[in-house]
């Protein structure tokens, strides 16, 4: 058997009906062009967020107040510095590196004429272990900032620029943040696109000088802990749970008054939801291609008919069962495999857009291209054998005589 | 003495056909025949008078329903589907009336189909249909689409295909009943000439003209052979 020469002879019976064999590749093409583009967009979105997270590392967790998001938001303050410098010390933590409490607070700011709200972000000189910025000028805070109480700021780089203008070097200059006099000592900048600019906008001081003069008490919005083991980080997060319930007097069955979360478990829900979503499209697709399945079917039980005496002529020249179920099965194949191929280049084209638009990577899945192309050859081969076979056992004097 | 083996022997054959109304239809009436190797036979006879059945029936496109048909000795009907065509594909040309040819094919594919389902080479196939197409002097149309040619070059070309496998039968059913007279003499020129190197010729038609290029003339009427005559 000839199979090039048959696939030739199918492109071009498939040539004849131009109109009728796009229409009937539709369903597929309809099918896994969007298999593709979810499954692209999805896997865009997933290396989105894993980039983000690894801008920051994927080694460290962080411990918000409250026993949910609402009270963390409503201001809950559960957590101190003690508990900082518990975790800090534990002997049995050695898999804790650093200890970074956070809190924060937006705060009038005036500075070289300008008056500006402003977020303050109070924290210690750890803090660029996990913020990870870029220092453009001067440095970040020190430990000595913190011991000594000093009035000195950091700032962000889009908000040295809303004071001080662009490319200016502020360091050794006064803003005041709610009128009291702070010392500029240094610029950063983050690269991160979902937290940078935020972070790009704060002024961060030492954080026992927030609690006392801008937050006017001890508040922390969140503690962020380091390991030296990312394997690890389980253990550690079990272990800083039981010191935290054991120092804020938890008995059993009282619920957690603050929540751990890592970065580990904010890329595993966006893995859940992207998979759920392609699991849902992948669904909904394979409806389609049951349709468009059908439709090849359909088409292919309609060539029979039309081609019947065709087929007779073919058996009396000596083309076996086997001959013509092949010919009509590989038509219906090549039709979808067409189709399929079509709805890749569409899928891809499709997601290499919506990801220039939305700003996420663009990713192409080989995995997801095997499978469509696999794909829409089965549903070729599942639903153009009914009609081949027909053509197949058809007798040749019944084909011949058909008119 | 060891007896020869007629090529083709039908003995008793009938054919009947069921109609859509439940009643049947006889097409062949106890037909029995011996065709040695290399005659050229004309079977004559009205329309449905039951010649093409009978052709039919030869060419193992048909199975007799009653009766025996031994090809070279053996009866076909020990034959699977399988075997029927490749005994169609090697050992049976066929030249029908009308669409004898895949349109929208090219002359020469459709001379190489039987070679395909052969198995042959696609050089060789190449090679053996352009022979063939030399035969009948239709070589210079060998790219052309089948259905850009002529009735007459139609038939020419189904001759070329009918024997592109060097067949020891040829069944031509009516090939020159869409031709004119000198297209018609033209074709029967090419077919006894096919004859004459020893390949078994049976023709259907109804012109006795046509017939008159065969050596031997059956005549059928309502399903049963008339008159035999051989020249």
């Amino acid at each position: 058997m000839d199979y090039r020469e048959i696939v030739k002879t199918s492109l071009q019976v498939l040539r004849r009906n131009v109109m009728r064999t796009s229409l009937t590749m539709l369903g597929i093409i309809i099918g896994i062009t969007s298999v593709i583009l979810i499954v692209s967009i999805g896997q865009g979105a997933v290396k989105f967020i894993t980039d983000e997270l690894s801008s920051f590392g994927t080694d460290y967790f962080q411990i918000s107040p409250g026993a949910d998001q609402f009270s963390t938001l409503t201001g809950s303050n559960t957590l101190t510095l003690d508990d900082v410098e518990a975790i800090k010390t534990d002997p049995s933590l050695t898999n804790v590196n650093k200890v970074i409490p956070v809190s924060l607070q937006a705060a009038r700011v005036t500075a070289n004429d300008e008056d500006e709200t402003v977020n303050i972000s109070g924290t210690t000189t750890d803090a660029p272990a996990i913020l990870r910025p870029e220092i453009l000028y001067g440095e970040f805070l020190s430990s000595e900032n913190n011991t000594a109480s000093e009035h000195v700021a950091v700032m962000g780089s889009d908000a040295s620029e809303t004071f001080f203008g662009e490319d200016t070097n502020p360091t050794g200059e006064r803003i005041r943040i709610n009128g009291t006099p702070y010392l500029v000592i240094g610029v950063a900048h983050f690269e991160s696109a979902l937290a940078g600019s935020v972070l790009s906008n704060s002024i961060f001081v030492p954080i026992n000088v927030m609690f006392r003069e801008i937050q006017g008490q001890e508040r922390i919005q969140e503690i962020n802990v380091s390991v030296h083991n990312t394997e690890l980080i389980n253990q550690t997060i079990d272990d800083i749970e039981v010191l935290l319930r054991d120092r804020h007097d938890l008995n059993e069955g009282n619920e957690n008054d603050f929540r751990i979360s890592s970065a580990q478990d904010i890329l595993s829900t966006v893995e859940t939801i992207t998979s759920l979503l392609t699991l849902m499209i992948a669904a909904i697709s394979g409806i389609s291609l049951i349709v468009g399945g059908v439709g090849v079917m359909n088409i292919m039980l309609v060539s029979v008919t039309e081609r019947t005496k065709e087929i007779g002529l073919l058996k009396a020249i000596g083309a076996k069962e086997k001959d013509i179920l092949t010919q009509f099965l590989i038509e219906a194949v090549v039709m979808t495999v067409f189709g399929g191929i079509i709805g890749i280049i569409l899928g891809i084209s499709g997601a290499f857009v919506v990801s220039s638009l939305v700003g996420i990577p663009f990713v192409v899945s080989p995995v997801a291209i095997l499978l469509a192309v696999g794909v829409s050859s089965l549903v070729g081969i599942a639903f153009g054998l009914y009609p081949a076979r027909k053509a197949a056992r058809l007798s040749p004097i019944d084909a011949l005589r058909y008119e | 003495m060891a007896t020869k083996i007629p090529l083709i022997k039908l003995e008793k054959v009938t054919k009947r056909y069921p109609l859509a109304d439940g009643e049947s239809y006889q097409a062949l009436n106890g037909v029995s025949l011996i065709v040695e190797k290399g005659e050229f036979v004309a079977i004559m006879g009205p329309s449905g008078s039951g010649k093409s059945t009978f052709m039919h029936i030869m060419g193992l496109l048909d199975i007799p329903s009653t009766g025996k048909y031994l090809l070279k000795g053996k009866d076909v009907k020990s034959y699977t589907s399988d075997e029927l065509a490749d005994i169609r594909n090697k050992d049976i040309g066929f030249v029908f009336q009308s669409f004898n040819l895949l349109s929208r094919t090219t002359v020469i594919k459709n001379v190489e189909r039987p070679m395909m389902y052969a198995g042959i080479s696609q050089e060789e196939r190449t090679k053996r249909a352009m022979d063939a197409l030399r035969l009948v002097q239709i070589d210079n149309k060998a790219e052309n689409l089948s259905n850009h040619i002529s009735g007459g070059q139609i038939q020419r070309v189904a001759i070329a295909r009918a024997m592109v496998m060097e067949p020891s039968i040829l069944l031509a059913d009516e090939p020159t009943g869409n031709l004119d007279t000198k297209t018609s003499k033209e074709i029967m020129n090419h077919i006894k000439d096919l004859n004459k190197k020893g390949t078994t010729v049976i023709l259907i038609t109804h012109e006795e003209d046509i017939a008159d290029f065969a050596k031997r003339i059956i005549k059928i009427v309502d399903g049963k052979i008339v008159t035999d005559r051989k020249k």
